[in-house]
């Protein structure tokens, strides 16, 4: 039976033919009714004014002689030995944000990084990169940024501000005061030397460690168990059957691009593999990992702890009553040592069980290792709950906040402002500003990321290096710089890491310490030996005691709520990033805001629809969203919203819902029980890409599951055979003589993280269009997600497609060009060259997979007319276009373009190899996208190369072409998704 | 026009390309001083003799036997270092030679093995390499025939170039002209009336805007584009003395044209690599290098107009036309190297691009790269087609240069 497949509730509810109805546009005039109204219209209308306006130019033209600008060409004075002009350097360093890690390349063209790609070398992130990663080389040219050092708001020298605060940390710690240094997770070992430093130059100086996605709950559930905080090394890798409560492991917990890169190795099927793990899910909304999910159970936030309480009564052998539980404990022993139960619970007594479960499926030293430690996250919620209070009171005299927002993103902010306010010393290292910075004594702005020297110890004895790709643009100077001067030390921090790598890092071998720091900066990884300590067994009795007595799932009446990070703006730290602003969510595919999303139940009750306006505990009011799969009373919102200080694009978009986040059993809580939702009047309009780019009732994403796979590897993809047969043509078939390019994706990796969204507008200049171009459907990205829900709107299968240019072999688009704009290369890529372009957008209409983006305004400031600029995020001022790659056309208002294949990449590559006189290597190319993503989903490559890996992936069975009926000929090919679940 | 100059400039250096190609037909790579020595010594000349009149540095003859081949090769790939690491001989001769660093050579052992070969055997390749090599008679009889033949075509050459820009210049005169005649003949047809036959009225119109219509279009494609275009450049550099006279190799300065895009302005510490010691030159005294001198004191770059300007939507790449497609720099560049003040020589046009990509051939069986084009090998063999030219392996393709 076909399943039926709909994007958005309304699609599903609306018979088709409704849809065709002229009333379902809503608001939106049509076209025809447009048409006459201007007709009606009298005086000049647009087509005069060009005639006029074609008339001007010739003639001002001819008048003027045009008159060419003088252009310089300014020379290095000393050209630097590396540097060849034109020609980008690759610099190995590492994204850490206080949240995520990354281990990177930064890609350096003339002094300016201008992209992000994954270090392959790193054993922990392998390549893969996140959205945010991606969109971090942006933040690099942020406006929102200090800088100059500030003292009271008015611009300062180093030297000045130095005396000053050194005079009064001196004070403080000379009359026995308190200094607090209130920083996230702290996994750079040379900055922990830093603060040791600094902490013995004044004593009285605390270190507090405050994270916005904590993991608190589980620090201290392992503090029980093991008598040890810490978070162990997870290995999705090698687990075949993966639980997952509430844990949002691809998108957001702990360590994503990790876990996404071993929790795909386990899904691929082709190159032989014939397995695949078995992932459930249990969460209250829709999260991307849930998503993924084989199978997903809508639960209440409140009944986590019982679910939890009966699979591990129903493991250690006691009745469970439900049936689900009862049916995955089962899946669960037959996979003993190869499953991993996770929770991203805030309640340690959950922990303390999943810790139970893990421990009786014998997970620990297989899928858990507890002598390898996580060290991201690392921080107390009751610490930071503790110094709150403190301040209030009035007993902290100093507080240094290194990358810390407090004042936006701690819950009871007021009681925070209130003891920030009595607080008379307050220095901040925020290199942007934000609303914590903006209240601070003295402004000491830290370098950004990119400008730094760092050191990263990630996991236990996996270290990275991050350097400086950049001089710092502006008069900062890097944190850990300024806690050494503080300190007393004249040294720079590369020196101090670079004696501490001796000292601590460095194994004495026969190379000699300079080669081994060259090659660890080079690298920018380092894996040595070192374990942690063994811990004790695990002993489950207080576990099993908790679980007795919380086993009862209660059908809880009230309203919950369900706080979350989203892929793109995460906690809100980068929120003043237009790229990733403009990121559409993967499940809601909206933009440009936060939004409560609630269940069609809860919609039909309240009589609310989308876009109406609720508000949450008296807070908000927040537009609605209804989410199929939401659990039927709880409301899911995304932090990270609502910033009111921190630049153009973060200030006024969406709500800040932090102050929802409760505090109970000593951690902040994400999710909380007995919310008071109102409804309020009004609508409030999100920009979802959802609606555009439909693709109306065709077979156009293609799935099958596991047994049926193995039974027929063509399941689920019968229809092509079928398609095939009727293909034919009177036209000869168009041949490669050398290289034809095409690209293969397989659905069954694709988690939809978004990375390549991100890394194509950075490799390929695409603009920022903002909200409002949205919501008329005019947004640029040269690759969207497409995402279809299918079977029970209560909780329905999700299933998701990247969609680019096809680069078609018979292309509709190219017929239809009335100037041959568009054309097809000798390697098969459908050319633009938007120089030609005079935006007919004949190619658009006819294009039938609508990849191709019309530029309604000038978007990136490429236009000779100053008139047609339309920049609302600030995209175009002469900081943030340092980021633009330069061999990379900027596209001026009245053109059409759309995915190039990266040809950019492909030319350099190719130029390369004729260069070293050889043929290119398969694998050489890589797209932007298939660079970024995590899962390595997408591959490229030389069809005319039958052993290529492209070539591979198309010979494969499940390999499908979207449309092929209408035998375009794309070179774009989709691997069936396969989802395990039938077990 | 100037099609035949870089055929000469290839005659010029037959004996380099007769060599190569013997270079190439051996295979023999690592053994002694290749004709690829012999180009790499271009850079080194710069700076230094073999045998003769001491130079900017020291004297090469004999310098394998002055130095182990280990030192030599860390001083020739980067001498700043060796002398960073205070090696006394690399120090000694840093202060001896007035301080002037070498620029780093980023060459393989073998080619600086090959290299020293050559010096040692005085600046002559080994003679498997030059069997192919005509007599010194020879080559200064067709050495002759180049010169007089490049002097007749720089002298049509210039003529030429004269003659159009002339006309150009009278564009704007004939339009105002004709544009005038245009509006006495409409006055006239309309108000004064005094020619009676219509039909002077009718021909002068149609003429007249033809001849309008004409130069419209042709200034319209002009739009942009900067043929002989010669700015007067902030120091007053003469490619025909460095180039011509003193036979400094194009890449001596601009050394990124074989690795990037980019051609490459040099540095002022390039400038100062010879100025330092050329303080006045023949033509201008001291008063052009002086400039160059101030640039280098103050650290102020020197602000060259640039001459050959691509618009934005054009990507080109120097490395792909000289490394891969082995053209010479004059094939765009003109006979730069007669130039006193550079100037723009070619329009620059898509129209120019396509037409020398469409009968240009690639170097299609001496490099490995095209081995992936399997067909046109086969067809080239069996004679299907004679050559392989840019647009056969998608030289015309729009995304071979706007991306």
């Amino acid at each position: 039976m076909e399943k039926k497949y709909y994007k958005s509730l309304e699609e599903l509810r609306i018979a088709p033919d409704e849809f065709q109805n002229g009333e379902m546009l809503g608001d939106k005039k049509s076209l025809l009714l447009m048409e006459q109204e201007l007709k009606q219209s009298t005086g000049p209308n647009r087509r005069d004014f060009l005639k006029l306006f074609g008339f001007t130019v010739a003639s001002a033209a001819v008048a003027a002689s045009c008159e060419q600008p003088v252009r310089k060409a300014i020379p290095f004075l000393i050209q630097p030995e590396e540097v060849t002009p034109g020609k980008a350097n690759y610099y190995a360093s590492t994204f850490y944000d206080g949240n995520d890690y990354c281990s990177i390349l930064v890609k350096v063209r003339d002094g300016r990084p201008i992209k992000i790609e994954g270090n392959t070398l790193s054993a922990v992130t392998g390549g893969g990169t996140s959205a945010r990663t991606q969109a971090s080389v942006l933040d690099l040219y942020d406006n929102a940024r200090y800088r100059e050092p500030l003292n009271q708001g008015q611009e300062t020298s180093w030297e000045q501000i130095d005396a000053e605060i050194m005079n009064k940390l001196g004070e403080i710690s000379g009359r026995g005061g308190r200094i607090v240094l209130l920083s996230p997770t702290l996994i750079s070992p040379s900055t922990k030397a830093a603060v040791d430093l600094f902490k013995n130059r004044y004593p009285g100086t605390e270190l507090v460690q405050y994270d916005t996605t904590s993991a608190s709950a589980i620090l201290k559930a392992n503090e029980l168990s093991f008598g040890k905080a810490f978070i162990p090394a997870y290995h999705f890798d090698k687990a075949d059957v993966i639980i997952g409560f509430d844990a949002d492991f691809l998108g957001t917990w702990l360590s994503p691009v990790e876990f996404t890169k071993q929790y795909v190795s386990k899904r691929k099927l082709h190159e032989g593999n014939k397995a695949m793990s078995r992932h459930i899910h249990f969460e209250s909304g829709m999260s991307l990992t849930g998503s993924n999910a084989d199978k997903r159970i809508v639960i209440k936030p409140s009944q986590q702890k019982a679910y939890v309480a009966q699979l591990l009564l129903a493991l250690s052998g006691s009745a469970a009553e439900n049936p689900e539980i009862i049916k995955i404990a089962e899946e669960l022993s037959t996979a003993k040592g190869r499953s991993l139960v996770v929770s991203n619970s805030q309640d340690a007594e959950t922990q303390l069980m999943i810790n139970a479960i893990n421990e009786l499926l014998g997970n620990y030293g297989n899928t858990l290792l507890t002598d390898v430690h996580l060290k991201v996250r690392q921080a107390d919620d009751a610490a930071m709950t503790k110094l709150t209070e403190e301040m209030a009171q009035g007993a902290v005299d100093g507080i240094i906040l290194y990358d810390v927002n407090p004042s936006y993103d701690f819950p009871d902010r007021e009681k925070w402002v209130a003891g920030l306010e009595k607080t008379s010393l307050k220095i901040t290292f925020n290199s942007v500003k934000s609303e914590t910075s903006e209240t601070a004594n003295y402004v000491c702005p830290d370098h950004h990321y990119l400008e730094s020297w760092n050191d990263f110890e990630v996991k236990t004895g996996h270290y990275s290096l991050a350097q400086p790709a950049i001089r710092h643009i502006f008069n900062t100077r890097q944190a850990q710089e300024s806690l050494l001067k503080w300190a007393g030390s004249e040294k720079d921090f590369r020196t101090f890491i670079q004696e501490y790598w001796q000292q601590n890092i460095y194994q004495t071998d026969l190379t000699g310490f300079v080669s081994f720091w060259n090659k660890c900066v080079h690298d920018g990884v380092y894996v040595s030996e070192k374990k942690e300590t063994p811990v004790p067994a695990l002993d489950i009795s207080a576990a099993s005691a908790i679980a007795s007595t919380n086993s009862v799932i209660v059908a809880d009446d009230s309203y919950q709520l369900d706080l979350y990070y989203n892929v793109s703006v995460g906690s809100g730290k980068h929120a003043n990033n237009p790229w990733l602003q403009e990121l559409p969510d993967p499940v809601t595919k909206i933009c440009w805001d936060n939004y409560a999303a609630i269940s069609q139940k809860l919609a039909d009750e309240m009589g609310l629809e989308d876009e109406s306006l609720i508000t949450i505990n008296k807070l908000g009011p927040f537009p609605v969203v209804i989410q199929p799969g939401q659990e039927s009373r709880t409301v899911s919102v995304a932090l990270g919203y609502g910033r009111e200080k921190g630049g153009k694009s973060a200030v006024g978009v969406g709500v800040n819902a932090y102050p929802l986040m409760g505090f109970a059993h000593g951690s902040r809580q994400l999710q909380t029980i007995g919310a008071s939702i109102e409804k309020v009047n009004g609508k409030f309009r999100l920009a979802r890409t959802q609606t555009h780019h439909s693709m109306e009732g065709r077979q156009i994403v293609r799935e099958t599951t596991l047994a049926a796979y193995l039974d027929n590897p063509k399941s689920g993809n019968e229809i092509r055979d079928e398609i095939k047969k009727h293909l034919k043509t009177i036209y000869p078939k168009k041949e490669y003589a050398g290289l034809h390019w095409g690209m293969a994706i397989d659905l069954n990796s694709c988690i939809g993280c978004n990375a390549c969204i991100v890394a194509c507008s950075a490799e390929n200049n695409v603009p920022v269009v903002g909200k409002e171009q949205v919501l008329m459907a005019r947004e640029m990205h040269w690759i969207r997600i497409d995402r279809y829900y299918t079977g029970d709107p209560e909780n329905p299968e999700l299933i998701r497609q990247p969609v680019m240019c096809q680069h078609c072999d018979n292309a509709p688009c190219e017929n239809v060009c009335p100037v041959a704009a568009t054309t097809h290369s000798d390697e098969g890529i459908n050319q633009m060259a938007y120089n030609r372009c005079i935006g007919t957008r004949y190619c658009n209409n006819n294009c039938p997979y609508k990849v191709r983006r019309f530029n309604f305004f000038d978007y990136t400031n490429a236009d000779a007319l100053p008139g047609n600029l339309y920049d609302t995020e600030e995209m175009t001022v002469d900081l943030r276009k340092l980021v633009l790659n330069p061999d990379v056309t900027t596209r001026a208002k009245g053109v059409i373009e759309k995915c190039s294949f990266c040809i950019q990449r492909i030319q350099d590559k190719k130029l390369k190899a004729k260069i070293e006189n050889r043929p290119l290597a398969d694998g050489e190319v890589i797209t932007a996208c298939a660079q970024a993503c995590p899962s390595q989903a997408i591959v490229f490559g030389n069809l005319n190369d039958k052993e290529s890996k492209v070539s591979l992936m198309f010979a494969d069975e499940r390999n499908y072409h979207v449309l092929e009926e209408l035998h375009v000929l794309p070179s774009v090919g989709y691997l069936t998704k396969v989802k395990n679940t039938n077990v | 026009m100037i099609r035949l100059l870089p055929l000469l400039n290839r005659i010029n250096r037959v004996g380099l390309i007769v060599l190569f190609t013997g270079f190439l037909m051996s295979g023999n790579q690592a053994q002694a001083q290749t004709p690829e020595a012999e180009k790499n010594f271009q850079v080194c000349k710069a700076c230094h003799n073999i045998d003769g009149p001491k130079l900017i540095g020291p004297n090469l003859a004999g310098v394998t036997e002055r130095r182990t081949t280990e030192w030599l090769i860390k001083f020739i790939r980067n001498s700043q270092e060796v002398i960073q690491s205070g090696d006394p001989i690399a120090v000694q001769l840093f202060e001896e030679y007035n301080r002037i660093p070498m620029p780093p050579n980023p060459l393989s052992d073998e080619q600086i093995m090959d290299l020293l070969a050559y010096i040692k055997n005085g600046g002559k390749v080994a003679a498997e390499f030059a069997q192919a090599a005509p007599t010194d008679e020879q080559v200064a009889q067709k050495q002759a025939l180049i010169d007089e033949m490049q002097a007749k075509h720089l002298e049509n050459e210039a003529r030429l170039i004269e003659l159009e820009r002339d006309a150009n210049r009278n564009f704007g005169t004939t339009f105002i002209i004709t544009l005038i005649i245009l509006i006495v003949v409409l006055f006239d047809l309309l108000v004064t009336k005094v020619i009676k036959a219509r039909f002077v009225h009718s021909i002068l119109i149609l003429v007249s805007v033809f001849i309008i219509g004409e130069i419209l279009y042709k200034e319209a494609t002009m739009l942009g584009r900067q043929q002989y275009y010669q700015p007067e450049q902030p120091v007053w550099f003469s490619h025909r003395i460095h180039a011509e006279q003193n036979k400094i190799d194009c890449l001596y300065c601009h050394s990124s044209v074989e690795k990037g895009k980019s051609a490459g302005i040099p540095s002022t510490q390039l400038c100062m690599n010879c100025h330092n010691v050329v303080r006045s030159g023949k033509i201008t005294g001291t008063v052009e290098i002086a400039k160059v001198i101030e640039s280098w004191e103050t650290g102020k770059p020197i602000e060259w107009i640039r001459i050959h300007n691509l618009p934005d939507h054009v990507y080109f790449n120097h490395a792909q036309h000289v490394q891969v497609a082995k053209l010479d720099c004059a094939e765009c560049h003109g006979a730069v190297e007669k130039m006193d003040e550079v100037m723009q020589v070619h329009d620059l046009s898509m129209g120019w691009c396509l037409e020398c990509h469409r009968k240009t051939e690639v170097q299609f069986t001496s490099n490995s790269f095209y081995e992936t084009y399997e067909k046109l090998h086969e067809q080239l063999k069996s004679g299907q087609i004679k050559k392989v030219t840019a647009d056969m392996v998608g030289g015309d393709n729009c995304m071979k240069c706007h991306y």
